[in-house]
């Protein structure tokens, strides 16, 4: 009987084996013939993974018109301008703790000073951070994090990353995040103040997130896009660089179907100084 | 009463003086910064009566504005990059038509209140190949400063933007991910039709 029941056994786990190696086949499969595909159609060196990144776009695109855009719109419909600000505000001012120790990480020491004056002033006469007095007295906000110090030392950024329920990082925007939150003290007060951090998050992004939806085409294109250069000009400074390969298509108008060089859109990326792309 | 009319005299004194300043410009070619100020201008006369004029009236006051300033006809070229030359003749026309008329409706629509914005100068350097870069920003009172780049290339006598660098996006890098990635993701139609629906948004939203 045991023997029988057994054998049983070792069939059933024989078939449940030869499920999963076929599903296993047909799901690799699947993927080597999309990743072909893709590499043939798209070919962008920075987003090697797009199959799998768009399907966590529309995954996280519909968790936010489900759940993250309600809660947000109620948010900002039951409270006050004043306290909204105050709340981005309070938060804001937590993040300057992270941007003195990435200033110091970079060696950029005039600047820590700076927003060492900003996280004083703002932490008491701006009470806890709740009125930014800094930006009126002339002390602008840096922004600066634990990535593009990262890239400073000259970690490469690796792939483009649509991580769920976080949204779009690179390989190197991980442990940039990890380091970034573990110094935050915001981190290790409670749920509920996280909470009211990541509403305040989503809240201020309404914005941008309005434009994605006013002026795509193809929304995943465009964040992926916007996302990259908007990185990529933060962690130099918005050193401004003016690489035109595609003066190389305009030049050739006299000769055309010419050389069909990469054009990855990292060799026209055009950055400005100083600025971002933040939400506010 | 008196007031207004008194503003109207004004209006008509600067509409004027506009007209005849840009008649002039256009006569002796206009260096890049020229061109760029010049549109600037124009853009925030028209943000100032945003309002009254409606999408529609702004839609048409950018309309020469906006085909001036720019080489849209160049720019639908790169945004395609090299499926340009896969294209028909008649799909290229219809994609410079259609491009040309979302460039116009996008300002339309995303310029279209004043409230006490300005563009700044800051500087003006050459590329390597003969290209210029207008340095500005926005100035937006209660809010951050956005930073906009202008790239320009010489056409004909005349400069045209080719690039609009805000706070460090390049418009045309990511027109141009996103217009090759649907030309090889769905094809040629489909990217029409997608502009056409972005057309119809921006004169509904």
């Amino acid at each position: 009987m045991n023997k029988l029941y057994s054998g049983n056994r070792n069939a059933k786990s024989q078939r449940n084996i030869l499920g999963m190696l076929i599903a296993s086949t047909i799901f690799l499969g699947g993927c080597a013939t999309n990743s072909a595909t893709e590499q043939q159609q798209v070919a962008n060196k920075d987003d090697p993974y797009e199959h799998f990144n768009r399907k966590m776009y529309t995954f996280n695109d519909r968790v936010d018109n489900y759940v993250a855009k309600p809660i947000s719109d109620s948010y900002k419909w039951v409270t006050p301008q004043f306290v909204q600000t105050g709340v981005y505000n309070f938060f804001s001012n937590l993040k300057d703790i992270n941007v003195v120790v990435n200033d110091v990480l970079q060696a950029k020491f005039a600047q820590s000073a700076h927003d060492t004056g900003r996280l004083a002033l703002n932490t008491t006469m701006g009470l806890a951070g709740f009125v930014d007095v800094a930006t009126q007295v002339g002390l602008e906000k840096n922004e600066e994090d634990f990535d593009q110090t990262l890239a400073v030392w000259g970690v490469p950024k690796g792939s483009f990353l649509v991580i769920p329920l976080v949204g779009p990082t690179t390989v190197r925007g991980i442990p940039g995040a990890i380091f970034d939150t573990a110094a935050n003290p915001s981190s290790y007060v409670g749920i509920p103040v996280q909470l009211i951090s990541l509403l305040n998050t989503r809240a201020n992004a309404e914005g941008s997130l309005k434009f994605i939806n006013e002026a795509s085409l193809d929304p995943y294109v465009f964040t992926r896009e916007a996302f990259l250069q908007w990185r990529h000009n933060l962690a130099t400074d918005g050193k401004f660089e003016v690489s035109l390969d595609f003066d190389d298509e305009l030049n050739n108008d006299v000769e055309p179907a010419s050389k069909s060089t990469d054009i990855s859109t990292e060799n026209i990326t055009l950055t400005a100084p100083e600025v971002n792309t933040e939400a506010k | 009463m008196i007031l207004k009319k008194i503003q109207l005299t004004a209006i008509f004194i600067f509409c004027l003086f506009a007209t005849i300043h840009t008649s002039a410009q256009a006569e002796s070619a206009a260096t890049a910064k020229q061109v760029v100020e010049k549109f600037q201008t124009e853009l925030i006369a028209v943000m100032k009566n945003g309002k009254q004029l409606g999408y529609a009236g702004r839609y048409e006051k950018l309309s020469g504005p906006v085909s001036n300033s720019h080489d849209l006809t160049k720019i639908a070229r790169i945004v395609v990059g090299k499926e340009w030359e896969k294209l028909s003749e008649a799909q290229q026309q219809k994609l410079v038509d259609v491009f040309i008329r979302l460039s116009i409706s996008s300002y339309a629509y995303n310029f279209k209140d004043y409230s006490g914005e300005a563009f700044v100068f800051d500087s003006e350097e050459e590329t390597t190949r003969g290209g210029v870069v207008v340095h500005s920003h926005l100035i937006i009172p209660d809010d951050k400063p956005v930073k906009f780049d202008y790239m320009l290339k010489e056409k004909g006598d005349s400069w045209r933007i080719i690039n609009i660098i805000a706070n460090g996006v390049s418009d045309l890098a990511l027109k141009r991910s996103e217009y090759t990635s649907i030309l090889q993701r769905e094809g040629f139609d489909a990217l029409i039709t997608k502009i056409n629906e972005k057309i119809d948004n921006y004169s509904k939203l």
